[in-house]
């Protein structure tokens, strides 16, 4: 045993060596940083820490405990101060940060993932589209709903660009319109058309109790309430504690995002219909790798190469429901060494 | 032809909530003269000043000043007339530096930035003038009283004042303060200064001022001139009736309920005091203010820790303990500063003559023991109150002290400390107190006290200790304490 | 006392505006009164009216305690890991972890009594502190309750019934028991008559040979071990919390409703009731506006301008009968 260890490791290293000969031997180094602290970007770092096992590259995951895009411009002050070279960054306030973005652009290498920023120069955006997501969730919601019948949204905020689109997609499929990322209905905007009616939009600003009471509140004020959409991670499960109280189990569908525990749990009982996972497994492992082939790549036609022609690498998200949850879960517990 | 008066103030009305505080209240004061408004507490002295200092406007009546009549709506506005109010709670910022007092409100600046070392130099007059020896970078806050009562004169003069009013000026200066602060008042008075002059004590009174103006009930109760101002006249003119001298006759001591040993104070670790008190016997404790009388009876108390010695109440030895541990052995203190220490002040009478002895009936609220206490306190001590159910920071001075002796005198202490008991306490209500004290040493009581005002300790001791920097320098029976012997043993200089 | 009474009106004006605000043509009923609705929000009372007693306790005695959501935290992130990764009985864990909280309560009190720290200072170090360390245990992990606190869950989530539609939420009841046993401590013994004493004037109080010291730490072990028991019922009502965000600013809606019931900040004034009422309002107005609003974006301008307009109310009343009165 302690033979073959030294003997691979005589092997390897006599391969490595001369490789590594021709390129600085130091190990670019790579930063990823979330939007705010969630289970979700708990996968993503596992995806991160492959990438380190794949690729020579030192990597670290920063995630801002407040949510805040204050938070986020120190942590990206202090990667640049520190001499990171390739940023992976899920910006929080994409509008008004591109003038930071545009200064980390220019010391570092920059892409977005999970949420873009398509008005700075970041190289580009891995990720999903959250427009065409929420209207991957509007399926599943009509799915649940047949008959049509009143909908209401549950979402951390408004300010959130993911936010937006991932609400605008659940309305315009709901809606039946066409395809316009661009469009933003105000939370208080009538929303109505065929079958399906969009009631209402309740933040919490991350809040779980909020969450919750907001939930409660809203189908305590209308009792036709048919089905309600948590549009983040933590929201599914609190709908699901609100339908509960409520005594509503099963006559008011639940559709969410991502995949926390309780949401999964509910598939397999069959009180939530559906959730929307994104991967950010691969959202981690994939952001590494490019930044890796990035700062290796000799020049700017090779960097060119690189890059998705309009700027976005796909990682479609993906619907479960009661037929895929088992298969999904275990794979999910796999990735975060749960099993 | 005579100029007009400097300050004429006519038929002055003024009232709180539809209580009358003055009524039809006149008062005159020339330039260069120096009148005391004499009157108890409650006879509507502190009224008058704020009227005249522009606090309170009157219902009625008018204000003259070089004989137009003034609209005086704020302190700010009579303080630029010339009119300066000296309070009786020193209401310097205890964090400035004695410069920065002095010009509060009139600083010297270059744009928005402040000139301190001009202020310094300019400030160096003002302190030399009132014989203030402190340095202008000083903090207020490492001020003694006295020193801060003399740089809020400062203040006033530095701000061009004509008309000055001190309300109880000497409350807490010393014997050498106290001469300072006249002589300086005599020189402001040549210089044609016009001074209002509040105060208990009528020593003073007779020693400073020209002219006395009554005060009973908010209302005159007539004029003296300074040379008919017998003792039993200025009475007669605050309460309207003569009081009774409190008769003495020594009790013959009992038992030791007090022995010190070796007591040394934070203040003092240098100086150990030893001393004891018997029962039925009154003791006064004499000297300078910073002598350690303060200190001594805290650590006595157990206010502050004290750095070694022991302590012994009645066979009970103390070390190393608190108010609680003390009153529990029976020895109380009645402090300096009543309305921080003494009374609570946001709380109704009832429950702070019960504070200190609730615990001992019971963990519940014994709300029965309260109310007899109440009852009887009141009745016995004569508090001056609506009811029990009054908050103390609306009692007077004398009637809030009576409520910190009611409370005490409920614990059935053996040893009862007094600092400065009668400290802005009119006549009246002092002669009270004097009166209560002898009825409680005659019952057993030892009786501790600090006063200031020689005058007191004689009148109320059976024997007198001295202190100086510290150290017990003397230790005078009755046959043997007099004005001379106390001041020598406060003030001689070390033997060397 | 007067100030009781303004809350009280203040919430009886909420009540009946929400009440008739929403009115349900079409089914003939005020869905704020539906049972559902109540329950929801009287259960929420007893959540945060158990917070609001707890910054009171400290209050009270001239202090204030930040670090109260932060505590709240703690409470949501142990009492999990204890049930789900170590598996204790959940009998032993809840007793554990507001026992735990209380040592925390001690720990403010010696820093503030023994060093002699401000109470701001201390309790907002706190604040950062445990979310921090919480951060740092967790590993920014969800800490979820599963299903292993089912029986627990009760104190949260259950209910008393009372009619075949309506029960009293068991928060309420846990509220109602803190309130009566704090209602007895501070009218009814000796140490709430000090805990006053003390409150309006340390120095008097320590002159009057009351232990300020004992006391001022006995009230902030108190209002830890509330905030502990908070957090707790807090985690078991939503089953899970991520410790950067478990009871963020928790400790604002707790003062803000001791305040609001009449508690002064300076110390040495305040009642149970009033608390109460006060910890009521702050959850009335939300409920409000989410069901009459059209949306919730207005939600803390219209809980911030009900409070100061119900304060001036207050003091224009205050003058307007003291005028009468003088007259």
């Amino acid at each position: 045993m302690h033979r073959r260890t030294l003997l691979i490791a005589a092997v390897a290293f006599a391969v490595v060596v001369p490789l590594s000969a021709q390129e600085p031997v130091k190990k670019p180094r790579l930063a990823f940083v979330t939007n705010c602290v969630a289970e979700f970007w708990t996968v993503a770092s596992f995806g991160v820490e492959a990438a380190k096992k794949e690729f020579p590259v030192e990597a670290v995951v920063r995630m801002p405990a407040n949510g805040t895009a204050e938070e986020q411009k120190r942590i990206l002050e202090d990667l640049l101060a520190k001499g990171v070279q390739g940023i992976a960054l899920s910006p929080k306030d994409p509008e008004n940060m591109t003038a930071l973005l545009d200064k980390v652009a220019s010391r570092a290498v920059l892409i977005t993932h999970d949420s873009d920023a398509p008005k700075s120069k970041r190289l580009c955006y891995v990720g999903m589209d959250n427009y065409d997501a929420g209207r991957a969730c509007g399926q599943l919601v009509k799915q649940a709903l047949p008959n049509g019948g009143p909908v209401v949204i549950l979402v951390g905020n408004l300010d959130q660009d993911n936010a937006r689109r991932r609400r605008q997609g659940v309305i315009d499929e709901l809606l039946d319109r066409t395809r316009d990322p661009s469009r933003f209905d105000k939370q208080d905007a009538a929303l109505k058309a065929g079958k399906y009616e969009i009631r209402a939009t309740f933040t919490d600003q991350f809040d779980r109790q909020k969450g919750k009471a907001a939930a409660q509140d809203a189908l305590a004020r209308w009792q036709d309430v048919a089905a309600m959409v948590g549009l983040f991670e933590y929201e599914p499960p609190l709908l699901l504690e609100a339908v509960k109280s409520a005594g509503k189990l099963g006559k008011v569908a639940i559709v969410g995002f991502d995949e926390n525990e309780a949401t999964l749990q509910g598939i397999v009982d069959g009180h939530v219909h559906g959730t929307l996972v994104q991967n950010p497994y691969e959202y981690g492992r994939r952001s590494m790798e490019l930044l890796h082939k990035l700062l290796a790549a000799p020049d700017e036609a090779a960097k060119k190469a690189l890059l998705p022609k309009d700027g976005f690498v796909d990682i479609p998200a993906r619907a479960i429901t009661k037929d895929n949850v088992r298969a999904f879960w275990d794979d999910v517990k796999q990735k975060t060494g749960k099993k | 032809m005579a100029s007009p008066p400097l300050l004429v103030a006519r038929g002055v009305h003024k009232a709180f909530g539809g209580v009358p505080a003055l009524h039809d209240v006149s008062f005159t004061l020339r330039a260069g003269e120096v009148v005391a408004l004499v009157g108890e507490n409650g006879a509507g002295k502190s009224t008058l000043m704020k009227v005249l200092a522009g606090v309170h406007r009157p219902d009625a009546g008018s204000v003259e000043l070089d004989g137009s009549p003034v609209e005086l709506r704020s302190p700010r506005e009579s303080l630029a007339r010339g009119i300066a109010l000296i309070h009786q709670e020193l209401e310097l910022c205890d964090n400035l530096t004695v410069a920065g007092a002095l010009f509060l409100g009139a600083e010297l600046r270059r744009g928005p930035f402040l000139r301190a070392r001009a202020m310094a130099a300019a400030a160096r007059p003002w302190l030399l003038r009132l014989g203030l020896d402190v340095a202008p970078h000083t903090p207020v806050a490492a001020l003694s009283p006295g020193q801060k009562q003399l740089l809020e004169i400062a203040r006033a003069l530095r701000a061009e004042a004509r008309v000055l009013i001190m309300d109880e000026p000497t409350s807490s200066l010393t014997q050498g303060e106290v001469e300072r602060l006249f002589a300086v008042v005599r020189d402001l008075k040549a210089a044609g200064v016009g001074i209002v002059y509040i105060t208990h004590r009528l020593g003073e009174v007779r020693a400073i001022a020209d002219r006395l103006v009554g005060l009973r009930d908010g209302k005159n109760s007539g004029e003296l001139a300074a040379a008919e101002a017998t003792h039993d006249r200025i009475v007669a003119l605050m309460v309207g009736r003569a009081l009774a001298k409190a008769a003495r006759t020594p009790h013959a001591p009992g038992a030791e309920v007090l022995r010190v040993r070796g007591l040394r104070t934070r203040a003092f670790p240098q100086q150990a005091v030893d001393f004891t008190v018997r029962e039925r016997e009154v003791v006064g404790i004499a000297g300078l203010l910073g002598a350690g009388r303060t200190e001594l009876l805290r650590a006595l108390f157990g206010a502050d820790r004290a750095v070694a010695g022991t302590i012994d109440v009645g066979g009970r030895a103390l070390a190393g303990h608190g108010p609680a541990d003390a009153a529990a052995a029976g020895l109380v203190l009645l402090p300096e500063d009543r309305k921080h220490q003494g009374v609570v002040l946001g709380m109704p009478v009832d429950q702070n003559l019960s504070l200190p002895t609730l615990h001992r009936r019971g963990r519940w609220l014994d709300r029965r023991y309260e109310r007899e206490l109440a009852v009887r306190s009141i009745a016995d001590l004569q508090i001056a109150t609506a009811g029990p159910g009054q908050l103390v920071g609306t009692l007077s001075g004398g009637n809030q002290q009576k409520v910190v002796l009611g409370k005490w005198l409920a614990a059935q202490p053996k040893v009862l400390l007094l600092d400065e008991p009668t400290r802005g306490v009119d006549v009246g209500a002092r002669a009270e107190i004097y009166a209560r004290l002898h009825e409680l040493a005659a019952q057993g009581l030892a009786v501790v006290f600090v006063s200031s005002e020689l005058e007191e300790v004689l009148q109320l001791a059976d024997r007198v200790l001295v202190l100086r920097q510290g150290a017990l320098t003397a230790d005078l029976s009755r046959e043997h304490m007099g004005e001379q012997a106390i001041m020598l043993a406060a003030t001689a200089m070390e033997a060397s | 006392m007067k100030k009781v009474v303004g809350i009280a009106v203040l919430l009886l004006v909420v009540g009946v505006v929400t009440t008739l605000g929403s009115f349900d043509p079409e089914s003939g009923s005020y869905t704020f009164l539906s049972p559902f609705n109540l329950e929801n929000l009287l259960q929420r009372i007893g959540l945060y009216g158990v917070l609001s007693l707890a910054a009171a306790f400290v209050i009270v005695t001239g202090g204030v305690d930040l670090s109260i959501g932060a505590v709240v935290c703690v409470a949501g992130c142990v009492l999990p890991w204890l049930l789900r990764d170590l598996e204790w009985s959940p009998w032993l864990a809840m007793p554990a972890v507001v026992l735990g909280c209380g040592a925390i309560g001690l720990w403010h009190g010696l820093l503030v009594v023994g060093v002699g720290l401000q109470p701001f200072v201390v309790t907002l170090c706190g604040l950062l502190l445990y979310r921090g360390l919480m951060r740092a245990f967790t590993d920014d992990q969800t800490m979820g309750l599963g299903d292993t606190a089912e029986g627990l869950r009760w104190f949260a989530t259950g209910k008393v019934p009372l009619t075949a539609e309506f029960g009293l939420p068991v928060p309420l009841l846990v509220l109602a028991v803190v309130a009566l046993a704090t209602w007895v401590l501070w009218t009814r013994t000796v140490a709430g008559r000090h805990l006053f004493a003390l409150g309006r004037s340390e120095q008097a109080a320590r002159f009057s040979g009351v232990a300020t010291g004992r006391l001022t730490i006995l009230a902030y072990v108190v209002c830890s071990l509330l905030a502990g028991l908070g957090g707790c019922l807090f985690v078991l009502d939503v089953n899970s919390a991520q410790a950067s965000s478990f009871g963020n600013f928790y400790e604002l809606y707790a003062i803000a409703g001791a305040v609001l019931g009449g508690v002064a900040l300076r110390g040495g004034e305040g009642t149970v009731l009033g608390v109460v009422l006060g910890a009521a309002l702050m959850q009335l107005l939300p409920n409000t506006i989410r069901l009459l609003g059209d949306s919730d974006k207005l939600e803390f301008a219209v809980v911030g301008g009900v409070i100061l307009l119900g304060a001036c109310a207050d003091e224009g009343l205050q003058h307007w009968l003291a005028r009468i009165r003088r007259r």
